[in-house]
């Protein structure tokens, strides 16, 4: 190639194009969306979110969780994501015009999390006549579970194996019937703390509100519990723990009302309590805010309607109670 | 230092010798030059290539042992991951590609280098951003996007120091000696220009004027792709069409395909990026558009590596014995091998599967290490002992590093695109439990920290050596050192 003016309009131009094709026309295309608003603009979405949960977002964003966790559902026929319940309808950019860092994620080595504010547990969903509906029983057999079941993430740690001892202490008090393959013994055990885990949850004001009969959300005490010790709620889980988001302190008079309800090696010793940071309370605001339930026009879900009641915990086979979900 | 005063040529003394005399003295000066910004360039790198890769095995291990040094928020895995790609982007792999692109540049203007001095300066600078971006990772201070994990005024520092780096090319431009523009020099010449424009544009467009909501993912993985096709896939393609017809000693096949090859090359794999997230909330067109510029890579693969083939046809045996040959061949089938599994990645059939899975970690090891590194490090193993005027030490050495590093990088491919195959399926199957699709992927992890450890190993072989050569302990003799002894076959390879 003989001089250099070719060269340098050859090099400025093949870049200029993709600048142009990939960044600015884009911008110019979906750089400038409004929020939808419908009903005579009484029913505006999205709305910018509150300081705390945009806290949360820098917290969720300085620790990374965007390496395992996305935040978007693809369409029904793109992927298996809305049969999983991550969302309703596939996520679109007005979704999103708010976010800043926006934090879409390419990983899945976690759930998706677009939806995690509006999702319920499913594991309390799936052990449903143990667990959710019934405070009553499971209020006694949570405590009585406790002493065996914090033993069992160390025992089982690597292999979910079956282990007879858990899911007998699970089974025996939370659901005599059909507790039954528990391939994992995870459904009880894991179950059992998540739903002591749910008593606090009416009380502090984050979570939403549990009516004994319905599945219950994700509360901010599950989160927090999860995220103070992954592997106390979900047996198999690789997500790491967050505990440098949380005080471990004496307590001073009357326990703090957010202290985690924690059993087995997490448990603070007698007279400590382990409490959520400002931080950790961002964090779950923010995950407790992710919600893209609102319908969009242009992203319209499957059927047209719900699709709440398509895929519900009924036809979930043998296999979904070892499902955790998390 | 001196050696930027002393004049190319000084025709009145050479005068009377033969030209390749001439040629030799020549080189021999040009070296001399660029030998301290060069070193210094490659001795930063290969320090934080070793920090990387110790942030890399954490990063690997905590993977599937999440308890490991868990309580540390600056040790926590979302933060050692970032660190570990930023450190090996901007420590490692540029300021390699770096101080290989100003020790090529150097040759193929045939002048020497003027003004070190700017050129030290500036590789102060970026190792001082990268040093302030990586501890702002740890404190918990990234951006959020991937690949440009840095806070913005790290960018500036970042910046900074590139402008010093980059007026060195002016210069060497304006003191250029023949009219021939070689094939190297247009790959380095075109990463030198669209460096500084999409790591410009991509801060602009992120952090001074933010583009709003999916915008900034797309713009980001613009950005990403684009910097490993045309900032390292450039100057490694570069490097790779200087160090194979230097070592074998015959010119490159042809001309015509290189040209094919460059143009479709910028053309085409500036187009990506999109199609990381296929279907994502994007319209269908940008995604699509990523999608078909990714297949049309091919072009340049099949050119480029026909181009080297060619090249080769007859010379492969001297794989045996050059050190730098072998690593670069590696690099150059490697660059095949990753535009590969690029292409099948980007598929929308393929990427129902595979998107969310390991797959894109597994690519972009085979575009970074497979094909940029190991082509980094044989122009290292050719430029060290021009430099030093000492020969590296060991060949054992250097058959550790190559086989460690080939083996370690095959291996964590393999590992992790097996991982991403039952990872996706289970995925995409919604009987599964997700859990399932997390546990099914352990024991490929377990094998990727495996891989991690001969990688390590190499690593610490080759600072090893190279700080031999650097403290001047490599050997001193007139031959290079060949890998296998060579047989006094008649034909001595040309090293």
């Amino acid at each position: 190639m003989k001089g250099l003016t070719p060269l340098f309009v050859g090099l400025f131009g093949t870049f200029m194009f993709s600048w142009i094709g990939l960044t600015v026309v884009p911008n110019a295309q979906i750089g400038r969306l409004d929020p939808q608003s419908l009903e005579e603009d009484t029913d505006i979405y999205p709305m910018p979110q509150s300081g705390m949960a945009e806290r949360g977002r820098q917290v969720y964003n300085a620790n990374g969780c965007i390496y395992c966790h996305s935040r978007w559902v693809r369409a029904d026929y793109a992927g298996s994501d809305q049969d999983r319940k991550w969302g309703e309808r596939r996520s679109a950019p007005r979704d999103y015009i708010f976010e800043r860092p926006v934090l879409l994620g390419k990983m899945r080595t976690g759930p998706d999390l677009s939806n995690i504010g509006q999702r319920a547990p499913l594991e309390d969903e799936n052990a449903a006549p143990g667990a959710s509906p019934s405070p009553a029983a499971s209020g006694a057999p949570a405590t009585a579970a406790a002493s065996p079941a914090p033993a069992a993430p160390n025992a089982q740690g690597k292999q979910p194996a079956p282990s007879p001892a858990v899911a007998a202490a699970g089974s025996k008090g939370a659901a005599p019937a059909p507790a039954p393959p528990a391939p994992a013994g995870s459904p009880a055990s894991a179950s059992s703390p998540a739903a002591t885990a749910q008593q606090p949850a009416s009380t502090t004001s984050l979570g939403s509100e549990n009516k004994p009969n319905e599945a219950p959300m994700y509360s901010a005490a599950w989160h927090h519990r999860h995220l103070y010790s992954p592997r106390s709620v979900t047996l198999d889980s690789i997500m790491p723990a967050y505990r440098f988001l949380y005080d471990k302190r004496p307590i001073s008079g009357q326990p703090s009302a957010d202290a985690l309800k924690l059993t087995g090696k997490d448990a603070p010793p007698e007279g400590w309590e382990v409490v959520p940071t400002y931080d950790a309370r961002c964090l779950v605001a923010f995950l407790i805010s992710s919600n893209q339930s609102h319908p969009l026009n242009e992203a319209k879900p499957p059927g047209g309607g719900g699709a709440a009641p398509k895929g519900s915990p009924a036809p979930a086979p043998a296999a979904s109670p070892a499902a955790p979900g998390k | 230092m001196d050696a930027a005063e002393i004049p190319l040529k000084a025709p009145d003394l050479v005068i009377e010798t033969p030209p390749s005399d001439v040629e030799q003295v020549e080189r021999v000066l040009i070296d001399a030059s660029t030998r301290i910004p060069v070193l210094m360039f490659y001795s930063s790198a290969i320090v934080w290539l070793l920090l990387g890769t110790v942030l890399a095995m954490l990063t690997s291990i905590k993977m599937h042992s999440p308890d490991l040094l868990a309580n540390c928020s600056f040790l926590t895995w979302g933060r050692l991951r970032p660190a570990h790609v930023n450190v090996m982007i901007y420590g490692w792999a540029s300021m390699a590609a770096m101080g290989t692109a100003i020790w090529l540049m150097a040759r193929l203007c045939r002048t020497v280098l003027r003004h070190p001095l700017l050129l030290v300066t500036g590789a102060a600078f970026w190792n001082l951003g990268v040093l302030i971006g990586l501890i702002a990772i740890l404190a918990g201070q990234s951006t959020g996007y991937q690949w440009l994990e840095f806070p913005p005024y790290v960018a500036a520092i970042l910046f900074t120091a590139y402008l010093l780096i980059i007026s060195w090319v002016v210069l060497m431009f304006r003191f250029r000696r023949g009219e021939q523009i070689y094939i190297t020099q247009w790959y380095l010449l075109g990463a030198f220009l669209w460096f500084p424009w999409l790591y410009a544009a991509a801060q602009v467009m992120l952090f001074i004027v933010p583009v709003q909501g999916v915008l900034q993912a797309g713009i980001n993985w613009w950005y990403a792709n684009n910097l490993l096709f045309l900032w390292f896939g450039a100057i490694a393609l570069g490097t790779a069409y200087y160090m194979i017809p230097k070592v074998i000693g015959r010119p490159v096949y042809s001309y015509h395909l290189a040209t094919i090859g460059f143009w479709t090359y910028a053309v085409f794999s500036s187009w990506t990026g999109y199609q990381r997230l296929v279907d994502g909330p994007f319209p269908a067109w940008m995604i699509t558009a990523s999608i078909a510029a990714t297949i049309l890579t091919i072009i340049p693969v099949a050119t480029v590596g026909l181009n080297h083939h060619m090249t080769m046809q007859g010379y492969f045996p001297l794989l045996r014995y050059s050190p730098t040959l072998r690593f670069t061949v590696f690099g150059a089938i490697s660059y095949t091998a990753f535009s590969a599994v690029g292409v099948l990645i980007s598929l929308r059939s393929v990427n129902r599967y595979l998107d969310f899975s390991q797959a894109s970690i597994a690519y972009s090891h085979m575009g970074l290490y497979a094909f940029v590194t190991m082509i980094l490090f044989g122009s290292m193993y050719y430029i060290v002992p021009r430099l030093v005027e000492r020969e590296w030490r060991y060949a054992s050495l250097i058959k550790l590093h190559f086989w460690a590093s080939a083996y370690g990088v095959g291996l964590m491919s393999l590992m992790l695109l097996a991982a991403a195959v039952v990872q996706g399926s289970s995925l995409d199957d919604s009987t599964l439990p997700f859990n399932e699709a997390t546990q099914s992927i352990l024991p490929y992890l377990r094998g990727r920290s495996l891989a991690g450890l001969l990688m390590t190993a190499s690593h610490f072989i080759f600072a090893f050596h190279f700080g031999l050569m650097l403290f001047g302990l490599g050997r001193t003799a007139s031959v290079p050192t060949f890998l296998n002894p060579v047989e006094a076959e008649g034909s001595e390879p040309l090293l």
